[in-house]
């Protein structure tokens, strides 16, 4: 009855928002917009979003997130254009996609493959919005048993997953990028005692470090910088034929693409992993499931089906955290979070008593974004892939006002840019020397939670932490935690590989 | 991303620098109320506003360590002694001065001159469009010459520009004219339009490029800039000479 009576929520949120013409507009505004983002090489749906949360200030809630996920999807999907077109990435969340797409375009299948990847691409954020609709009041429901001890391990484990996963180097380097995150995030007068904290005097910092423009600048100027500085070019496109999908291809597909979504959605629910890393990893099973694992990398449809598909149901995975736990699933999903807390929507468990709506709200605008990249994908793909054109020294420059105006017009505080660049440069250079940056933002957001739960916690237990090791939750957490830590010890690894040869011989 | 060796070598110092940030940071913390009394609350070390500083500043100096420790056992002591002789070889003087350092130099410096210098006290879209022009026309003419010799003329333009906003010559001014900074920069514009232009009147291709340049760099900001300003009324950093221009023609 419940169940049937959230179906009848949904399709009257659905039909609420599309019913309006300025809603479609800007869905479908936002979602070219942001498949150009991700058609760009150099610019990514994070910083897609993180320009357009400057615009959707003056927004109402229910617009800018209309705008933010339009954004979002369409940037996650644009990405492929550039994969499959010139064989570089739009996006990281594309890396996989040009394995098998630049092959196919190079067969002169390059419409084939982008009208595949539309197709199932929008397939993938549908299936990752079911998710949405379905767990995320059981996970609300869950959440809301979590104490303080629970928020403040559930942050701790997001940072330390985020940098284990997403560091491109030394997992410790992941760690440290997070932590130096958490240090950023002291910054201000702490949110128990009113202490002031690393503030030096400066007024502007009494409140803490704003986040989007530290996101702006850790996600934007490193890109500016990197691609002026090592000349990037963009080759020559390939050209495009018919782009509608077979229907028949598409239906082959269905399994491939169901399993694709699935993986998308449960690496995008993990905090703080992106669409690249769901991208590699259904690529990745797509291979070594395949009957014919030899036909990938020379341009295997299915390749191409399972990169998509997953990054673009990562967007919907991304949001189960993001929207129960206060936790971003994903770097977009961490502007997003930047950008709900501006229009004073506070995700976490209480979002369902808060605002009983908004979680249908979403799962409805990623349906209507996921239709609108298709339809936009569909007609536009001919026109879209013009803007590869584009020189590279002529579109950054604007980017890097855009930053500027982006940062400064979120709060009109000249101080967000004078944050917003050092960040930026730091990022640059920690970038240079493999620190992944996604955990330092991830570290920015989660800290004040983390700090503040830590001290609470604390403070009812007096001090002591025996809670931790008698609440099944947080000890599961906790154990987790220790494991993540642990495995990356090397006399950790060698004692485990021991075990697993003892056991293995034993067996035999 | 640099290759493995070079990093291996980075991370010494990198793990250096943050273990000394985790140090500073414990510093600062133990600073801050542990016990006693803070705005009327009772303080106990489980909800001092140090133990959080605390906790991170320790993991940073033990991971910046435990990141020192890996590098050396890799590259030993010995790639520290190479990283300091080549610090002192001609081959680094060489690194300063070749192309791609070159452009990273020169980017800062537009990026940095941007938000510190112009956006807090010249007219939002006079700078904008100052940036466009400098950014665009110093990596899209393609030309290392064109780039030095682009990027000389902009360090002295910002000389001029340093001189009249640390000095009192910027207050005295204002008091004789209207808007000198803005003023300052118009000239700017032109002179380095001009000079640029110099450069690519005999080729065609880099003609091409400087017109593309030039009609990027006064459209992007008009565009973005009355976006924002009139449609999204968001006052723009600095308001001088060419809004008061537009206010008037918008206000009509």
């Amino acid at each position: 009855m419940i169940l049937l009576e959230r179906i009848g929520s949904f399709f009257t949120i659905l039909l609420g928002l599309a019913s309006e013409p300025l809603n479609l507009a800007i869905l479908f505004g936002s979602v070219v917009m942001g498949i150009l983002f991700g058609a760009m090489p150099g610019l990514t749906s994070t910083l897609g979003v993180a320009l357009l949360t400057a615009l959707t200030y003056g927004m109402d809630t229910s617009l800018a997130m209309i705008c933010l996920l339009a954004i979002y999807v369409g940037g996650t999907y644009g990405g492929s254009y550039a994969a499959i077109l010139i064989n570089i990435p739009g996006t990281a969340a594309a890396a996989a996609t040009a394995m098998d797409g630049y092959p196919l375009a190079c067969k002169g299948e390059g419409g084939r493959a982008i009208g595949l990847t539309t197709t199932a691409s929008a397939i993938g954020t549908i299936i990752s919005m079911l998710f949405v609709v379905s767990i995320s009041p059981l996970i609300s429901r869950f959440a809301l048993q979590f104490t303080s001890f629970e928020f403040f391990l559930l942050a701790f484990f997001g940072i330390l997953i985020s940098g284990t996963l997403t560091s491109p180097d030394l997992v410790i380097k992941g760690w440290i990028a997070g932590l130096l995150g958490l240090f950023l995030a002291c910054i201000g007068r702490d949110l128990l005692q009113f202490y002031p904290r690393f503030t030096y005097g400066i007024p502007d910092l009494e409140s803490g470090i704003e986040v989007v423009p530290v996101l702006i600048g850790a996600f934007g100027i490193p890109q500016i910088i990197g691609v002026i500085k090592d000349r990037f070019q963009i080759g020559k496109t390939q050209k495009l034929q018919r782009i509608l999908p077979e229907i028949g291809t598409v239906l082959k597909n269905i399994p491939a693409i169901i399993r694709s979504a699935l993986t998308g959605v449960g690496i995008g629910a993990v905090p703080g992993i992106g669409e690249d890393i769901a991208g590699w990893v259904s690529y990745g099973t797509a291979k070594n499931t395949s009957k014919h694992p030899e036909t990938f990398g020379k341009g295997e449809i299915q390749g191409v089906i399972a990169s998509e598909t997953a990054n673009n149901a990562c967007v919907g995975g991304a949001m189960i955290p993001l929207l129960n736990l206060g936790i971003p699933g994903s770097p977009p999903a961490a502007m997003l979070l930047g950008a709900l807390m501006l229009h004073g929507v506070t995700p976490g468990p209480m979002i369902t008593f808060e605002h009983p709506n908004f979680i249908l709200e979403v799962a409805a605008i990623l349906l209507l974004a996921s239709m609108a990249m298709w339809v936009a994908g569909m007609l536009l793909a001919k026109q879209v892939v013009k803007v590869l054109r584009i020189p590279t020294q002529v579109f950054m420059p604007v980017i890097a006002m855009l930053c500027v105006i982006g940062s400064y017009s979120l709060g009109l505080n000249i101080f967000n840019l004078y944050l917003m660049l050092p960040v930026g440069i730091i990022c640059y250079f920690l970038t240079t020397m493999g620190y992944p940056i996604a955990p330092l933002v991830i570290g920015v957001i989660l800290g004040p939670m983390a700090d503040e739960n830590l001290r609470r916690a604390l403070m009812v237990s007096e001090g002591s932490f025996l809670p931790v090791f008698q609440r099944p939750v947080s000890l599961i957490l906790f154990l987790i935690i220790v494991w993540t830590i642990a495995s990356q010890l090397p006399w950790f690894k060698r004692k485990l590989s021991a075990i697993k040869k003892a056991v293995f011989k034993q067996s035999l | 991303m640099m290759d493995k060796d070079r990093l291996r070598k980075a991370d010494i110092f990198s793990g250096i620098t943050f273990s000394v940030l985790g140090l500073y940071i414990i510093s600062q913390a133990v600073k801050m109320p542990m016990k006693g009394s803070w705005g009327g609350v009772h303080n106990v070390w489980y909800v001092s506003p140090a133990l959080f500083p605390l906790l991170v500043g320790a993991l940073i100096t033990l991971t910046g360590g435990l990141l020192v420790r890996t590098a050396m056992k890799e590259v030993g002591f010995e790639a520290v002694k190479q990283v300091g002789r080549y610090l002192l070889s001609p081959a680094f003087s060489t690194f300063l001065k070749q192309e791609s350092t070159i452009r990273f130099y020169a980017v800062i410096t537009v990026l940095v001159s941007f938000v510190f210098g112009f956006v807090p006290r010249v007219d939002f879209f006079l700078s904008a469009i100052a940036f466009l022009l400098v950014f665009i026309l110093l990596f899209y003419l393609e030309d290392a010459r064109i780039l030095m010799k682009l990027f000389r003329f902009y360090a002295c333009q910002l000389l001029i520009f340093l001189v009249l906003f640390l000095t009192p010559l910027h207050t005295l001014l204002t008091g004789i004219i209207p808007y000198p900074a803005d003023i300052l920069m118009l000239g700017f514009i032109l002179s380095f339009a001009l000079y640029a232009h110099g450069f690519c009147k005999k080729n065609d291709l880099l003609k091409k490029k400087y017109m593309t340049g030039l009609i990027v760099a006064v459209i992007a900001p008009l565009f973005i800039g009355i976006c924002f300003k009139y449609l999204l009324l968001v006052p723009m950093p600095f308001e001088g000479m060419v809004i008061a221009v537009l206010d008037y023609l918008w206000y009509l």
